[in-house]
């Protein structure tokens, strides 16, 4: 019976972690620009592709996909930046008030449009990425991890770890802070703030990619995979607390574990529906979530 | 004297009607079976979007889960039907209060918050309710979905039944709009704040659009239940969602001509370029990122500016 409950706690902080990649993004680009992209989930397919077609088309080593994913999902992200985001700048006096509006029109547009255009080019059928390692099973303590899954979760600390210290001590990650606090003040400042965007864009996409290569050996890719990391993420950003980041990686843990115990002692079928019921309990009781300051309204 | 608002909106009724009443004349010379099915699934896209229109357009609530309350209309009134076989005068109703009293509840959850909450709550309560009908084998038969009674086996008389809720629904959302609660809408919509700082309930009307919209994609769901006699959690795909808010984009949002004009479009197209494969929805979302970068009142605002041009 403990070894069992070693087992899920073990599975549900790897999944977390997978989802901590994911919602790092997202809760990035919502901190900066109060805009939630329902793309999201789109990079994570465009990046499972990325790592599994690598290999498969161009014959580059399995390690080799990661980089890959990372850059395409990286340009992927620069370009919604760059097409999509910029009417939400400044300007637009006429439509100031459907700031949201837009904002979730077009990435919705920009989900139907990815995931139409890699069902057409690619095909609707689904792909198995290769693994990184050919260990099968590495004990680990009391714990049965395959390979891949030990691989894949040290590279998902790793690049959160990483992710965290460039926003809080590197020049850029400085810029991007200030923006997000006061996009005028940093702007008077001397600070780029379109770069900024357009940094925290590509990053967002590069992360959600480099989540979906990683998963691309475990569950299999079709165009519309996208959507489950998405909508886990959507709840980790409003339990984390919206934008911020030590919030989302606690709260990606916790999804991860609660899913992990919930599909045992709870029910199997139903175990992606718990995300739900945190949500809404979460809406009612603590909007702000768990570690995100209360609103202020003007 | 009549406001700008209500000639426009007056406007846009009789545009709307001259449309249906050409789709009321198509059977006249149309006899073929598969192109009446064709229209009669547009004219549940144009209740779906209507609805929608009501909620996003006029209201300027975002919720990404239309075609959900489709799916609940239609199960409530499946489940009555097959599990006890319950006559169609108390089904219907039935399924259309069952997307109504849902409507309800979520908007009272989530109108309490402001921006992209709203959008975020309501897709992944899209999600989960299609897991949890797809996943509920005992109750719902799963994705096999239930195969219900159809009430009639004429598809003419389906036709005009579909014709006669679309126009109900323009003459009701005309009504509405160009009545106070109009103004309280569109007002909650323009400026949140100032509205509730002149005294109108922001919440409770919020609240009140929101369930009128759920009730009409819940009768959409209810007509389409017994046109075609099965139920699945296909109808409350993310994607059927999808098709709405183009449909309703590339219609012209905000407007109560363009999503009928929209509805029609679009799944008119879709149909026709069926025979090309998989390029209509590219085609379509590609449309509506354009139309929301660059005309934001879609083809029926374009039609009105090119008209109104040589008045003024």
């Amino acid at each position: 019976m403990l070894s069992l409950n070693i087992d899920l706690l073990a599975n549900g902080l790897i999944m977390g972690s997978f989802y901590a990649l994911m919602a790092i993004g997202l809760t990035l680009i919502f901190g900066l620009l109060q805009i939630v992209n329902f793309a999201h989930g789109e990079f994570y397919m465009v990046g499972a592709y990325a790592y599994t077609l690598a290999a498969l088309k161009l014959g580059l080593p399995a390690w080799a996909g990661l980089p890959v994913a990372f850059a395409v999902g990286a340009l992927v992200g620069w370009l919604t930046e760059r097409t999509l985001m910029r009417p939400l700048y400044a300007g637009y006096r006429s439509w100031g008030p459907m700031k949201d509006e837009y904002a979730i029109v077009v990435t919705f547009a920009l989900s139907l449009l990815l995931i139409n255009l890699v069902d057409k080019v690619i095909g609707p059928y689904a792909v198995l990425g290769p693994g990184l390692v050919d260990v099968a099973r590495i004990p680990l303590g009391p714990v049965m991890l395959t390979g891949q899954k030990l691989i894949a979760t040290i590279i998902a600390f790793s690049t959160i770890i990483a992710t965290a210290l460039f926003i809080r001590y590197s020049l850029w990650g400085r810029q991007i802070r200030a923006v997000a606090q006061n996009r005028l003040g940093a702007s008077l400042a001397g600070i780029d703030t379109t770069k900024a965007s357009s940094i925290i864009f590509a990053l967002s996409g590069a992360l959600a990619a480099l989540s979906g290569g990683l998963l691309a050996p475990i569950i299999n890719t079709t165009p519309d995979v996208g959507s489950f990391p998405a909508i886990k993420s959507y709840v980790i950003v409003v339990l984390g607390g919206m934008g911020s980041i030590p919030g989302s990686i606690a709260a990606s843990l916790i999804l991860g574990v609660l899913e992990s115990f919930g599909a045992v002692y709870i029910s199997y079928d139903y175990r992606d529906a718990f995300g739900l019921v945190i949500l809404i309990v979460v809406l009612l009781v603590r909007p702000q979530g768990l570690f995100g300051e209360k609103g202020r309204e003007v | 004297m009549r406001s700008a608002l209500q000639q426009r909106l007056r406007s846009e009724l009789r545009t709307s009607l001259v449309l249906l009443v050409l789709v009321a004349a198509v059977p006249i010379l149309v006899r073929n079976d598969y192109w009446l099915g064709v229209l009669i699934v547009s004219m549940y896209f144009a209740l779906l979007a209507g609805g929608w229109n009501l909620l996003a357009g006029y209201t300027g609530q975002f919720s990404l889960a239309p075609a959900t309350f489709a799916m609940l209309g239609a199960y409530g009134t499946g489940l009555l039907a097959y599990h006890w076989h319950v006559s169609p005068w108390l089904t219907i109703p039935a399924g259309i209060l069952v997307a109504m009293v849902v409507g309800m509840v979520l908007a009272g959850i989530v109108m309490r918050l402001r921006g992209p909450y709203l959008a975020l709550t309501t897709l992944s309560f899209a999600e989960i309710m299609r897991i949890v009908i797809g996943n509920s084998y005992g109750f719902t038969r799963g994705d096999l979905g239930l195969s219900i009674p159809t009430l009639m086996n004429d598809r003419l008389a389906w036709y005009y039944v579909f014709l006669a809720a679309v126009v109900a629904m323009q003459f009701g959302l005309y009504a509405l709009l160009r009545s106070r609660v109009g103004l309280y809408l569109m007002a909650i919509r323009d400026d949140e704040i100032g509205a509730a700082s002149r005294g109108v309930n922001t919440v409770f009307w919020k609240t009140a659009s929101f369930t009128l919209s759920s009730a009409l994609s819940g009768l959409a769901g209810v007509l389409y239940a017994y046109f075609s006699s099965l139920v699945s959690p296909e109808l409350g795909l993310l994607l059927q969602t999808g098709l709405v808010i183009c449909m309703v984009f590339i219609g012209g949002i905000a407007s109560l001509a363009g999503p009928v004009i929209g509805a029609f479009l679009v799944y008119l197209t879709s149909e026709s370029l069926r025979a090309v494969g998989g390029v209509q929805l590219i085609v379509f979302a590609l449309l509506v990122i354009l139309i929301a970068r660059f005309f934001r009142d879609g083809l029926w605002g374009l039609a009105r500016r090119i008209l109104e041009r040589p008045a003024r």
